[in-house]
């Protein structure tokens, strides 16, 4: 890649092939980092991991000297901890802290032909091959081809990405800034996700060494997580549970048919919320409230009911087997079996 | 060629075609000997896999075996295959496939034209039971839906000759039928290049060979979409699942709903055919706020787009579209349940369907009526009565009749 980036932009956007350039440049050594001076950043990238794992918030302190350095050093520490859950929980949050930056770039854009849009654009085309360019009547939106919306909004679940509620028109679907950030999301996390999985750490320094082995201990309990029994449930609840056991994003509505149907059977609200634990975005306070408000113990007062399976279909969450033939709703799953066999008794 | 083993007929066993479809097997070898030119060849052919519909026994009533996970290298070699035993129907994958010879998974996709099919019998047209007959699939007896039981028929169907309950139902389409599949395939033109910007040039329009038309898009950028995003295509060009919210209108407040007008405007897509309807631009705001008021609130005005929406939406088969790895009948070969040949249209408005597919020799042969029916092609019109003994007909009309199970055809000696 060819973009010309300055140092806060590098330090914006750290992920970039740029950034590990910047520090070869500088001649600086991983050896360094043992240096007292250097103990702030090891300290700054523990506490970013641990923020961003602990408490699921986006660590969105900015200093522009010392980012590049603690996303370097947040990356040995993460491939060090050589666990996946945390792999990809970190990975997720440093995409959507980049997101917040792209977001805040594009909304600033005015003029066509302001350095900053190029650099962004590049960014897109060549990072995540999206053609994203500016609507020539109104600069606050973005336009993206057709196909290259496709490739990625088809696969969201939720009903405003569907492309009948776009603005389509001569070959291109029109954006905001935030929606064409959104659009990149899974695979920022994925570019950030292969640095990690990509880094040689020949020896790593003393003292991110003993700060990684602090924070094993104290991340520990988070990731002693339960991996539940799925025989029993229908396809859509088995896939979702093992995309959760997988630590993987799992999109809303297929968390809502989770939740509702975990309710519908009688599983109580603990273990409901602990199934979603293993989320990369898992907030207890924010899942517990979620699940009381379906079970209509909080909000609206309204009990949720699980989707049904042509609701399913349409929201492309549906796997169905040979068991499912018959059934209109997941809870009606196995229940012939379990008739037939409590008539056989 | 490479091919695998017919995937439907017991091995050791041939189903012996009756005569009706011997003659129309016959019809269809001379049509592939002379006018081979007529097929269109796929880009890319080696990589795509092929598939045929054998004639059964008891032609047309029931289909014979499917055979896919054929392979040619050239058009000259598909040829050759068609005239040595000619199938029923020939059909070509919209994907490209590095092995297309091998069982699906084994295939390795490399991507798919995408395709959409327009079919006249989706459109529920009030002129289709009076050219629609029931045939008995026991005894062949058929006679016009509505002279059996009125429009209705087909649903408690009785065989008045043999008993049986089980009939199928086929259609000779009018030109009612043909228009309504056109006007259809002319909207689809308009949207796939107005609103997703695929160059005219790149979609090419056919006669599906009965009733309706297959639309081919060579545009090498969607190839490699896919089911889902195939699927979000159709339902984009359906309206399916089109939210208040996408013009503008959201649940809120005490009212129950909120107005303010998307940015990027209602000027184009959906947005403006919502606002056609509806009547509003973009300064009405308060127009669309006294709409959805009118309506009962947000969950009304819900309603009201929906029914926008099936209005305006386009009638296409989902499946064809969001399949990837279909086969697809193919352009220049002959169609079972008519005779008539997929051809490309040159000009969809003029296209005469009954004249420019109707492509078989116009050499005679015996034809016995099952049933009293009235037929026009290439202009001349033909009249047809069971009482009458068997009489001869050009190939192109008595194959037509006997391919809609309403003639029986004798093998001339």
């Amino acid at each position: 890649m060819s973009i010309r980036l300055g140092t806060s932009d590098i330090a914006k956007y750290p992920f970039l092939r740029e950034a590990s350039e910047y520090v070869r440049q500088t001649g600086f050594g991983f050896e360094e980092f043992d240096r007292p001076e250097m103990q702030y950043i090891v300290d700054r990238a523990a506490r970013r991991i641990e923020q961003e794992i602990v408490t699921g918030q986006v660590f969105d302190e900015f200093d522009e000297r010392t980012e590049i350095l603690t996303f370097l050093i947040s990356l040995m520490i993460v491939k060090s901890l050589g666990m996946e859950p945390i792999l990809r929980k970190y990975s997720l949050f440093e995409s959507m802290r980049a997101e917040k930056f792209l977001v805040r770039d594009l909304e600033q854009l005015k003029s066509k032909n302001e350095k900053r849009q190029l650099l962004l654009f590049k960014i897109f085309e060549e990072l995540f091959k999206v053609k994203v360019d500016i609507d020539t009547t109104d600069s606050r939106l973005f336009k993206v081809r057709v196909v290259d919306y496709l490739l990625r909004a088809s696969h969201f679940h939720e009903q405003e990405w569907k492309l009948v509620n776009r603005l389509v028109h001569g070959g291109y679907v029109y954006l905001d800034a935030d929606e064409t950030v959104r659009l990149i999301r899974v695979e920022l996390s994925a570019l950030i996700y292969d640095r990690v999985k990509e880094m040689s750490i020949p020896s790593v320094p003393d003292a991110i060494k003993s700060r990684t082995e602090n924070l094993k201990e104290k991340l520990r309990p988070y990731f002693e997580y339960r991996t539940y029994k799925v025989s029993d449930y229908p396809p859509c609840v088995k896939h979702a549970i093992e995309v959760m056991n997988r630590g993987e994003n799992l999109p809303h509505s297929a968390r809502v048919m989770l939740a509702t149907y975990m309710l519908a059977i009688e599983k109580p609200v603990d273990e409901i919320i602990a199934l979603f634990q293993n989320a990369p975005d898992y907030n207890e306070r924010i899942t517990r409230y979620q699940v009381q408000h379906l079970a209509g113990e909080k909000g609206s007062r309204t009990r949720y009911s699980v989707p049904s399976c042509d609701k399913l279909r349409n929201e492309n969450l549906c796997f169905a087997t040979a068991e499912c033939s018959g059934i209109i709703n997941p809870v009606q799953f196995g229940r012939r079996a379990r008739n037939n066999d409590n008539a056989g008794r | 060629m490479t091919m695998q083993a017919d995937n439907n007929t017991p091995a050791g066993r041939t189903k012996t075609p009756g005569t009706t479809a011997i003659a129309v097997q016959s019809v269809f070898r001379k049509y592939y000997f002379t006018q081979a030119a007529r097929i269109e060849v796929p880009d890319r052919i080696e990589e795509r896999e092929f598939g045929y519909m054998r004639f059964g026994d008891s032609f047309p009533a029931a289909g014979g075996a499917m055979v896919r996970h054929l392979a040619f290298r050239s058009v000259g070699e598909l040829v050759a295959s068609l005239i040595r035993d000619p199938p029923a129907d020939v059909f070509c994958s919209n994907a490209y496939y590095r092995f297309p010879a091998n069982e699906m998974r084994e295939k390795e996709w490399r991507g798919a034209d995408l395709i959409f099919d327009i079919d006249g019998k989706d459109f529920d047209l009030p002129c289709v039971p009076s050219h629609s007959y029931l045939v008995c699939r026991e005894c062949g007896f058929s006679d016009l839906q509505e002279n059996l039981h009125g429009p209705q028929a087909g649903l408690s169907f009785v065989c008045p000759s043999c008993k049986a309950s089980r009939p199928n139902i086929t259609s000779l389409p009018c030109t009612k039928c043909i228009d309504a599949s056109k006007n259809e395939a002319i909207r689809l033109v308009s949207l796939l290049s107005g609103d997703f910007g695929i160059e005219l040039d790149r979609i090419k329009v056919y006669f599906s060979g009965n009733n309706g038309f297959h639309l081919h898009v060579s545009d090498d950028s969607f190839n490699q979409l896919d089911s889902q995003a195939r699927s979000d295509i159709v339902g984009y060009l359906t309206g399916n699942g089109l939210m208040p919210e996408s013009i503008g209108v959201r649940k809120a407040g005490d009212r129950g709903f909120a107005i303010r007008f998307p940015r990027g405007g209602i000027s184009y897509g959906w947005r403006a055919r919502v606002a056609k309807k509806l009547k509003i631009d973009a300064s009405s705001e308060k127009k669309l706020e006294h709409i959805v008021s009118q309506k009962g609130g947000y969950a009304g005005f819900r309603t009201e787009l929906e029914r926008i929406a099936r209005e305006e939406g386009l009638v296409i088969d989902p499946q064809v579209t969001t399949d990837t790895h279909r086969v697809f009948r193919m352009p220049g070969t002959l169609n079972s349940k008519s005779g008539l040949a997929k051809v490309r249209c040159g000009n969809i408005g003029s296209f005469d369907p009954f004249t420019e597919a109707c492509l078989l020799e116009d050499q005679e042969i015996i034809t016995t009526a099952k049933a009293d029916v009235k037929v026009r092609l290439r202009g001349k019109t033909f009249r047809l009565e069971v009482k009458e003994r068997s009489i001869l007909l050009p190939a192109y009309a008595a194959v037509y009749l006997a391919c809609k199970g309403l003639a029986e055809l004798e093998i001339s000696s």
